[in-house]
């Protein structure tokens, strides 16, 4: 775990832009970020605002037009596409929407397939897939295939994938998109529990206010700009929440 | 690598069904292309083992097939270089009524290994029992296959060169090499006492120690008879065998241009497979980068997919090839293929099948792997902004 003031994302002037055919779109302007080791972040805001790419800029998986992106102390966005993908295989795990497991692979080989990017013996492998699966309750379906489990099976066992290699940051891109109310809140509760007993540092992407209310931290992206205050962008996201005015 | 190796399986165990059809096509044509280059590769090394440059052929110029009179021999023979000759008197005809036919050569005994290529490892037992039996013959062993005959097994032909002239003969000896796989030797004395022809002779062969001295006999005998009935030409074995695959080559250029075509139609079919696979994955594919596996893995790991169904496919089509070439040898298949007998399909063609195999499942995975290797990240994530 680590110290709560060590800063592990930093975002200093960010912009992004994409040439498109009728000119260059802008889809982040001047975008400053900090989140502190063990934060739970939530980042929120209408379709087309930036969430995210501001997502994949973190995450190592896109540059930015202008500005640096430090992660873990390392600037990400200086490296080439081979430094960042091995930076990222250690350093950030990743929980996506349609949990995206392969499906010809048992759930025990699908959280083992980013051990296999490392130089380890099998033992040890096994060892670490055996406790990101038990972190998530599935050891008993490991032999399982995605097809064999439920959506919030499936679902759990994309957070033990995430897991499996002990990274810096986790990043969860609407994971309860997909899910019912009740298994919603089961994998927010397991979210909420990485983030609590294991302090891993969290950056969550959401339309789902249940989810959003989840972070330490709430961020609301607009137009490329992000904007910070936990009262104000629950009420400008989500007018219609009871939950909004309670924070 | 085991667990690459694993991975790719399991990919490829995802469609079964195309990955079967995918091979199934392979296998087809690789079955084509091996019987394409059993025949190719025959003749090729008909043309090495007949490349003698010192063994002349003396033929008449214009008619086919080649006739002149016996009486020219002692001309001929008396020319300076001439250190050996022999004749051929031709006997064509069929074996049985099912049409297996068949191509005699009458010709001299004792200088048989000398004079015929494909001969060097001739049992001189083989010899000695053709001088006892004077309707003996040696009998190239794709007839013996097809016929399933054994060393003495007694025959006749039922003649088309000359017809109503059919001879009886008895087999004494198996002729091993390719050249005369479809013929049979036999008696020049038994040829002109059962037909009753001393006055004519199809071919004569002439040895001569090299091949300057060839070009100077050649001139001669053709100055000898150029202004007789019967004009004569003479041309090294070679040059005739050139001139045999010169005609033969059309046949094989259209062959290769078949199977080229065929080839390269193979190509674009796993290209679309695999290809149909790279776009059905093409979101799993972006998992793994995100995972932080490189874009060279998964470029690897669709051309390894794609080697491996072509290589399997190549495998199974030429050892399904030889395997059939095989029993149909040992006539353990219902009917014979008289094309197989011609062209025995070898072992060594299964190698070449994997190979080939391997190869179209390689090329055929260029451009989806290009387009795999395309796949962005962003592809995974949700559409939230």
């Amino acid at each position: 775990m680590s110290a709560a003031s060590e800063l592990i994302v930093i975002l200093e002037n960010v912009h992004k832009e994409y040439r498109t055919g009728a000119g260059p779109l802008k889809v982040l302007q001047a975008v400053n970020l900090e989140i502190e080791a063990g934060e739970f972040v939530s980042l929120i805001g209408p379709s087309g605002s930036g969430k995210s790419t501001l997502l994949n800029l973190v995450a190592g998986l896109d540059k930015p037009t202008v500005g640096d992106v430090i992660v873990g102390g390392e600037i990400i966005s200086d490296m080439d596409e081979a430094e960042v993908a091995c930076w990222r295989s250690a350093h950030v795990g990743f929980i996506f929407q349609f949990y995206h497991l392969l499906p010809v692979l048992t759930a025990y080989e699908n959280v083992e397939l980013p051990l296999l990017l490392f130089d380890m013996t099998a033992a040890r492998r096994r060892q670490q897939v055996l406790t990101a699966l038990d972190l998530v309750g599935l050891c008993h379906r490991m032999s399982h295939r995605p097809g064999q489990l439920s959506g919030g099976e499936q679902q759990r066992v994309g957070i033990a994938r995430a897991l499996v290699t002990d990274p810096t940051l986790v990043v969860a891109d609407e994971p309860t998109g997909d899910l019912d109310g009740h298994t919603s809140e089961e994998i927010l509760d397991l979210l909420q529990a990485v983030h609590c007993d294991l302090g891993k540092t969290i950056l969550l992407v959401t339309h789902d206010p249940r989810a959003a209310v989840r972070a330490q931290r709430l961020m609301r992206m607009d137009k490329g700009r992000l904007m910070e205050g936990r009262d104000t962008t629950l009420q400008e996201a989500f007018p219609t929440w009871p939950g909004a005015t309670r924070g | 690598m085991v667990k690459f190796l694993s991975l790719l399986a399991k990919n490829l165990g995802r469609n079964k069904v195309r990955t079967t059809l995918t091979a199934l096509a392979v296998l087809v044509l690789v079955a084509i292309y091996t019987l394409a280059s059993t025949v190719t590769d025959t003749v090729g090394e008909a043309i090495t083992e007949l490349s003698s440059q010192s063994r002349l052929m003396v033929r008449e110029k214009w008619i086919m097939p080649s006739r002149f009179p016996v009486r020219y021999l002692p001309k001929i023979l008396a020319v300076k270089g001439v250190e050996d000759w022999t004749p051929w008197h031709f006997y064509f005809g069929t074996l049985d009524e099912a049409g297996h036919n068949i191509a005699g050569i009458a010709t001299r005994m004792d200088n048989l290994c000398e004079m015929h290529s494909g001969m060097d490892d001739l049992d001189p037992a083989l010899l000695s029992a053709m001088d006892r039996e004077k309707n003996g013959v040696l009998m190239g062993r794709v007839i013996m296959d097809q016929m399933n005959w054994q060393v003495g097994q007694r025959f006749s032909v039922i003649s088309s060169s000359h017809v109503g002239k059919n001879l009886e003969f008895q087999v004494v000896g198996v002729l091993g090499s390719n050249l005369w796989a479809r013929n049979f030797f036999f008696r020049e004395d038994y040829y002109q006492e059962g037909l009753g022809d001393k006055e004519n002779v199809n071919v004569l062969w002439l040895r001569v120690s090299d091949e300057q001295t060839g070009k100077r006999v050649s001139a001669d005998v053709e100055r000898l008879f150029q202004n007789s009935r019967e004009k004569l030409r003479v041309e090294t074995e070679s040059a005739g065998v050139g001139r045999f695959i010169g005609r033969a080559d059309t046949l094989v250029n259209i062959i290769n241009f078949v199977v080229g075509i065929l080839l390269l139609d193979m190509v674009v079919v796993v290209s679309n497979s695999i290809g149909m696979t790279v776009r059905e994955r093409r979101q799993e594919m972006a998992i793994l980068k995100i995972l932080g596996f490189q874009p060279s893995f998964i470029v690897a790991m669709v051309v390894g997919e794609a080697i491996v169904v072509g290589a399997a496919g190549g495998l199974c089509g030429a050892g399904l090839s030889c395997l059939v070439s095989a029993l149909n040898a040992a006539g353990h298949l219902p009917t014979r293929i008289d094309f197989l007998m011609q062209f025995p399909i070898e072992v060594k063609f299964v190698l070449h099948g994997l190979l080939v195999g391997g190869a179209i499942g390689f090329l055929g995975s260029v451009l989806p792997a290009r387009s795999a290797f395309k796949v962005r990240v962003a592809e995974a994530f949700s559409n939230v902004g």
